[in-house]
């Protein structure tokens, strides 16, 4: 055995479904009695390391151009090495280039399996997983697998229709008595992989019978978290209902969700058309069907619903309370919903839109938005003494959902007060000014006229025989006197005296006198005991 | 891929983009209330880490390098990878778990729910990068799938169940934090 001139093969590829690895190559020498053998290696994390080769397990001694291998693969994530050899007779060919390969990145999904029912004129399909029970699986989470369906009519030019199913699903909106045919598809859209197609599959669909018990026109109204749910009945007889809902991910799994279906508490054998369901709504998508039941135990059940519950919900409207002050309007938003509805708060992220326009007789309304985020806002430069109106609605821009407006909530600016008030404090602060000036100057001057008064225009009057002897000399009785007036008036005294009484000359000399042994007496000393004495003789001559 | 494919492929894209009214720019705050609401719930489903299920502890290693790259649009793919593979693993056989299948039920809704608005927006994008040869999300393929032997292998018994628990615990808490700075 020895190097001969047999070709190496070429071209070599690995062909790889859910864990079945086919290894295929080209050979383009002379192929009578040659074999192949493959040799393969693998590495762990990805890193190459000194691993020999080893024979590859079923690929050996192969007559064909192609082999499975898959019992020798186990580890899917990492890097496999293959290379192929021809042998004839003893003889063999140099080893063909190595080819190298993650199983995982090369993996296609398998075909999923396929169960059909035509009931009623629909077709209920049920899809089982590429690998279903196998316990090697390339394709770990079956659950991460979308399925897809494409679907025509078993007749010439037909359009193919293609649409997403669960596992457990009904086709609908088929025409009755007609033969469809079907072909379903996984997919991993993550990967960008697509799977292989199933074999093609058709049935034909029944008659529909429409069956006047089931309810009718199913839907939903939900505001603020409220969900209630509307049908219709056309029965002529006693009908009771019963409503029930489905956890919206059981649906997704593979196995029959049939029986998982629960009565909504308040909702079960009642005779109205409708349910409220709100207590059951959590996080997630649910679906809800009513099931009609007449007297004679027969029943019928409705198409399901699917709701996504803060898709399906509409936000009402917020409550509005608004305060003026200055040239500002202060506007309270109470969320809508309430207190209690913090879920809305939470998941909507709601943010509130605000239009205020002034309410004036004209209907030009300049109608002007502020866009909030927090349940308070303020709106400035507004004119005093005006009337403005104000709306509001919430709204959440994740969801792209807005309320109704509230209602409309008017409030008066107030008037300019500032200037009235600036003219009343500057009238009471130069008043207490004036005041606190005014009033000593007054009293000063008062002062000074009276002693104006007293010095020139004195307001006694001089005895008439006094005054002929030169009323001048009294005319100042505050002037510094010489000793001569005294002295003069001393004599003129005398000379009265001597008319008069004597025993009021001496007295009036004893008072005198004893002024004079007083002391130190000045002139004006002197003067007002003359003045004293002078009014005691003014009242013993009156 | 020939024409035929491609006109599938085309149809696809169609309805899955019908499904979701969202808008895609909002999803980090919509997954960041899901995985708070999950993280709650999982505490919720059951107690406390029993003691004797501390011998049979195991170390997963979780490729938190996935979370890492430099690209939003890789990192929003990854999220949603792991969040189908949780959804997976917590759909498995779990009467031997024992836990309270209402917060059960609301957890696995609430990560559904997120796995369709993702996939939609995920989809309209039409990353093509996903078939790059991503040596992460190899990673994250093998991590999921020793859980996945793991519990196998232990037949779903309730040590295996509450050590898978803290693992997806420790997923969701990374996500969680990746989420908060997106």
């Amino acid at each position: 055995a020895g190097q001969t001139n047999l070709k190496s093969p070429q071209d070599i590829q690995v062909y790889v479904v859910n864990t079945n690895f086919t290894l295929r190559w080209n050979y383009t020498g002379n192929d009578t009695n040659v074999t192949f053998s493959a040799e393969y290696r693998w590495f762990e994390d990805f890193g190459p390391s000194e691993t020999e080769w080893k024979e590859l397990p079923g690929c050996q001694n192969v007559t064909g151009t192609e082999c499975d291998f898959s019992s020798a693969m186990t580890e899917y994530y990492d890097t496999h090495h293959v290379r192929v050899r021809a042998e004839r007779r003893g003889e063999v060919s140099p080893w063909s280039r190595v080819f190298e390969m993650i199983p995982y990145f090369i993996a296609q999904i398998g075909p999923p399996g396929i169960e059909l029912q035509s009931t009623n004129g629909v077709i209920k399909i049920k899809v089982s997983p590429p690998e279903g029970n196998q316990v090697r699986k390339m394709w770990i989470a079956h659950l991460r697998f979308k399925y897809n369906l494409v679907i025509w009519e078993n007749s010439s030019n037909a359009e193919f229709r293609s649409q997403s199913i669960s596992p457990t699903d009904i086709i609908d909106g088929l025409a009755p008595d007609t033969t469809y045919c079907l072909k379903v598809q996984a997919t991993l859209p993550l990967d960008s992989q697509e799977g292989l197609f199933s074999p093609i599959h058709c049935v034909k669909t029944t008659r529909k019978v429409n069956d006047p018990l089931c309810a009718t026109n199913v839907s939903v109204l939900a505001l603020n978290m409220k969900f209630h749910l509307h049908w219709n009945n056309q029965y002529k007889h006693h009908v009771s209902y019963n409503v029930q809902y489905l956890i919206g991910y059981l649906k997704e799994l593979h196995d029959d969700y049939s029986v998982k279906w629960l009565n909504v508490p308040e909702c079960e054998n009642i005779t109205n058309t409708q349910c409220d369901f709100s207590s059951v709504i959590t996080t997630g998508f649910y679906y809800l069907r009513v099931q009609a039941m007449s007297e004679y135990n027969k029943s019928c059940l409705s198409k399901e619903v699917k709701i996504d519950p803060l898709v399906t919900n509409e936000i009402g409207p917020p409550g509005v309370t608004v305060d003026a002050s200055d040239v500002l309007l202060h506007i309270q938003i109470s969320p809508p919903g309430g207190s209690e509805c913090e879920v809305m708060r939470d998941h909507y992220d709601l943010s509130y839109r605000i239009l205020y326009w002034k309410n004036s007789s004209n209907n030009e309304k300049e109608i002007k938005m502020k866009e909030i985020k927090q349940t308070i806002g303020t709106v400035a430069d507004l004119t005093p003494s005006t009337l403005y109106c104000v709306k509001a609605q919430a709204f959440s821009e994740v969801y792209n959902k807005s309320s109704n407006f509230s209602e409309e909530e008017c409030i008066k600016t107030p008037g300019d007060k500032v200037l009235p008030l600036i003219i009343l404090a500057t009238f009471v602060t130069a008043l207490i000014a004036v005041l606190l000036v005014a009033m000593p100057l007054v009293f000063a001057l008062y002062q000074a006229y009276n002693k104006i008064k007293y010095v020139f225009f004195p307001s006694c009057q001089l005895p008439l025989n006094i005054e002929g002897f030169g009323g001048q000399l009294f005319i100042s009785p505050y002037l510094s006197a010489t000793e001569e007036p005294i002295e003069s008036f001393s004599i003129t005294e005398t000379t009265i005296t001597e008319e008069a009484n004597q025993i009021y000359f001496k007295d009036y000399k004893h008072s005198k006198q004893s002024s004079r042994d007083s002391g130190n007496y000045s002139n004006e000393d002197d003067t007002s005991g003359n003045k004293a004495s002078e009014e005691m003789l003014e009242k013993e001559i009156i | 891929m020939n024409a035929f494919g491609l006109i599938q492929i085309g149809l696809i894209l169609l309805c899955t983009t019908t499904i979701s009214s969202l808008q895609c720019n909002h999803l980090p705050l919509q997954q960041r209330k899901v995985i708070e609401n999950s993280l709650q719930l999982l505490d919720k489903m059951g107690k406390k880490f029993p003691q004797q299920c501390l011998r049979e502890k195991m170390f997963f290693r979780f490729p938190e390098q996935v979370l890492k790259p430099r690209q939003k649009e890789t990192v929003k793919v990854a999220i949603e990878e792991i969040l189908q593979h949780i959804f997976y693993i917590f759909s498995k056989n779990l009467t031997l778990a024992a836990w309270d299948r209402t917060a059960l039920e609301q957890f696995q809704n609430g990560l559904y729910q997120q796995i369709e608005q993702l996939e939609a927006c995920v989809i309209k994008k039409q990353t093509h990068y996903f078939r790059s040869k991503e040596v992460n999300r190899l990673k994250l393929q093998k991590y999921f799938k020793k859980i996945d032997c793991f519990l196998k292998d232990k037949q779903h018994n309730l040590c295996s169940w509450e050590i898978s628990r803290a693992e997806m615990r420790r997923c969701l808490q990374l996500i969680d934090k990746v989420i908060r700075k997106l």
